[in-house]
């Protein structure tokens, strides 16, 4: 497991295209979202509160830079088979849901590097700028919080998709799959985006760091929306919930990889 | 490590019957294993290295059943697999991709382990490479990082698929001497469709022939095999039409033959002294079916 996770790490976090791809990405999301990240603010009045101009980071940070880890993680599991690495692996007495779960581990872990780097290196820039250090502080709760779990379960399915379609066709999907269950507005169509399976940090954000209370705005049901029942209204218990979820959906996805490898090996 | 086989078979999915029925018993020491191409070699490699089930019979590893779960990690500690179609990690140097794999059989104290891969990079003579990324290996050196990483757990048992196949000859033949000297005191099981690799490293041998064993024994007793069926044939017309042609060379205005046929190919058939080779091709011969 630990073998595993150390080189699973390296060589994903030394591959230049992942650096190439996502300073692209960076690249256009300072473009689109431009006043957005240099305020960090969406329109709450927020920027200038170090907690919620990070609970905002995050949230924009995300929003672009999370299709670019998916896609990035979608070959990782299967090249093994495709490089003809897996046979000798399988063959080891090692234990193979230990060495999926160090791949797991290692290879997500470098492909968030970025995003990190991307989230706290904003955090200091916002702390130099506005002269406030408690955004320092306050960046470490909410990336584990409202970043870390959502970028947990995007990881498993991002390596086990590709095991039922080709890791292009994936790629695709995932890229929609983003779009419609996590960005479009709840009332737009049936939609998984803003429920407690949504990827996206919104209930730890409203719930835990209350995004939003300023406006008396209530994070949950949207009115005319479909799928209501998953959208309960936020609080520190329902975040909770939804990290607890974000967790068991990953868990379950690598369970069913592991499993499918089994059956597919004798 | 001796291994017994009794009354196995594979039939995969598709239901191609790919191992109908292997009784055999390997010694310590280099075993060969001839083949044509999907004559089943790969298959029974595979079981033995506790990759595939089969689909009835025993396979027994040193007195371990692999068809158990215990069994099978109790023979995959103590087993070395080169696979035939062996890939690597591009971007992993020799000496990572080995500690990895050393990692994964277990190696888990570290000056042991770095002092194992060093050794071993030096018996597959790739020290001075060790550094080195992977994708700029050549097929050679890729097939000895694959040995290397087999003798890792310094393994009682050494399944070798087809290590020679796209090796010049140098290569080859620097690569089935290695081979010999691995086998000592354990078991090196060697597949292959090469018959001058078996023939040159190799005292026992056994031949699958779609899914069946059709022979095994010492390669004196296959060579005899061939013993009054060997002619040459020295000519300048057609070549002869009875029997198999296993070289022919241009000699004076005509041609050389060399052919294997149970009886005189030709009136003017010389007998000639029968190789494995010769061997190998009366036995497939004999059991084609007619
Ligand atoms: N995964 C599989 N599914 C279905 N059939 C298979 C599979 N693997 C091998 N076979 C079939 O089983 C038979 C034996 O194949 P195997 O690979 O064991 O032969 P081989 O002796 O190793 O051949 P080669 O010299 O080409 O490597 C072949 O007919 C092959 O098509
Ligand atoms: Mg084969």
């Amino acid at each position: 497991m630990i073998a595993a996770l150390r080189y699973e790490f390296l060589m994903q976090i030394r591959r230049p295209v992942m650096w190439i791809v996502y300073g692209l990405a960076f690249a256009a999301l300072v473009a689109t979202m431009w006043p957005a990240y240099r305020t960090l603010d969406l329109g709450s009045g927020g920027g200038h509160d170090p907690k919620l101009a990070m609970v905002v980071s995050a949230k924009v940070t995300m929003s672009l830079l999370a299709i670019v880890y998916g896609c990035l993680l979608a070959d990782r599991l299967i090249r093994d088979r495709r490089l003809g690495v897996a046979t000798i692996m399988d063959a080891s007495s090692a234990n193979p849901l230990g060495r999926l779960i160090g791949k797991y581990a290692g290879v997500c872990a470098a492909t968030a590097a970025p995003i990190a780097l991307a989230f706290f290196g904003r955090a200091v820039v916002y702390a130099i700028a506005e002269g406030k250090a408690e955004a320092l502080a306050w960046s470490v709760p909410v990336f584990a919080t409202a970043i870390l779990p959502g970028l947990a379960f995007l990881g498993a399915l991002a390596l086990a998709g590709p095991l039922l379609m080709p890791p292009l066709v994936f790629r695709v999907l995932f890229v929609a799959y983003w779009f419609w269950g996590n960005l479009i507005p709840a009332d737009m169509m049936p939609t998984l985006s803003h429920t407690i399976f949504a990827a996206t940090g919104d209930y730890v954000a409203y719930g835990l760091f209350d995004r939003g209370s300023e406006g008396g705005f209530v994070y949950g049901p949207w009115p005319d929306a479909a799928l209501n029942f998953l959208r309960p209204v936020a609080s520190p218990a329902v975040a909770v919930l939804w990290m607890g979820v974000m967790v068991a959906l990953a868990a379950g996805i690598l369970l069913l990889a592991r499993l499918h490898a089994a059956r597919s090996e004798h | 490590m001796r291994i017994q086989l009794s009354q196995l078979t594979k039939t995969y999915k598709g239901g191609v019957h790919a191992l109908k029925g292997i009784d055999l018993d390997v010694p310590t020491g280099m075993y060969g294993l001839l083949g044509s191409n999907g004559a089943g070699k790969t298959t029974l490699m595979r079981i033995l290295a506790g990759l595939l089930r089969p689909t009835s019979g025993t396979v027994r590893l040193g007195g371990d059943d692999v068809t158990t779960k215990e069994g099978r990690l109790a023979v995959q500690r103590t087993l070395g697999y080169l696979p035939q179609d062996l890939g690597v990690y591009p971007d992993l140097t020799a000496r990572q991709f080995l500690d990895y794999i050393a990692l994964l059989k277990g190696l888990d104290e570290r000056p042991g382990r770095r002092r194992r891969i060093g050794e071993l990079l030096e018996v597959v003579a790739l020290g001075e490479h060790a550094d080195r990324r992977l994708k700029g290996y050549s097929g050679g050196m890729l097939r000895r990082v694959g040995i290397a990483q087999a003798l890792l757990n310094d393994p009682r048992l050494l399944i070798v698929d087809e290590p020679t196949t796209g090796l010049d000859p140098e290569e080859r033949i620097r690569f089935r001497t290695l081979l010999s000297h691995l086998a000592g005191e354990r078991t090196v099981l060697l597949s292959t469709h090469i018959v001058e690799d078996v023939a040159q490293t190799c005292r026992y041998l056994a031949v699958l022939a779609k899914g069946r064993l059709v022979f095994q024994g010492d390669v004196g007793e296959l060579v005899s095999r061939a013993d009054r069926q060997v002619w040459t044939v020295t000519t300048s017309g057609a070549a002869p039409s009875t029997g198999r042609v296993v070289a022919a060379l241009p000699h004076g205005s005509g041609m050389r033959y060399r052919v294997v046929a149970p009886v005189p190919p030709d009136p003017m058939a010389r007998p000639a002294e029968p190789t494995l080779e010769d061997g190998y091709l009366a036995l497939m011969e004999a059991a084609a079916p007619v």
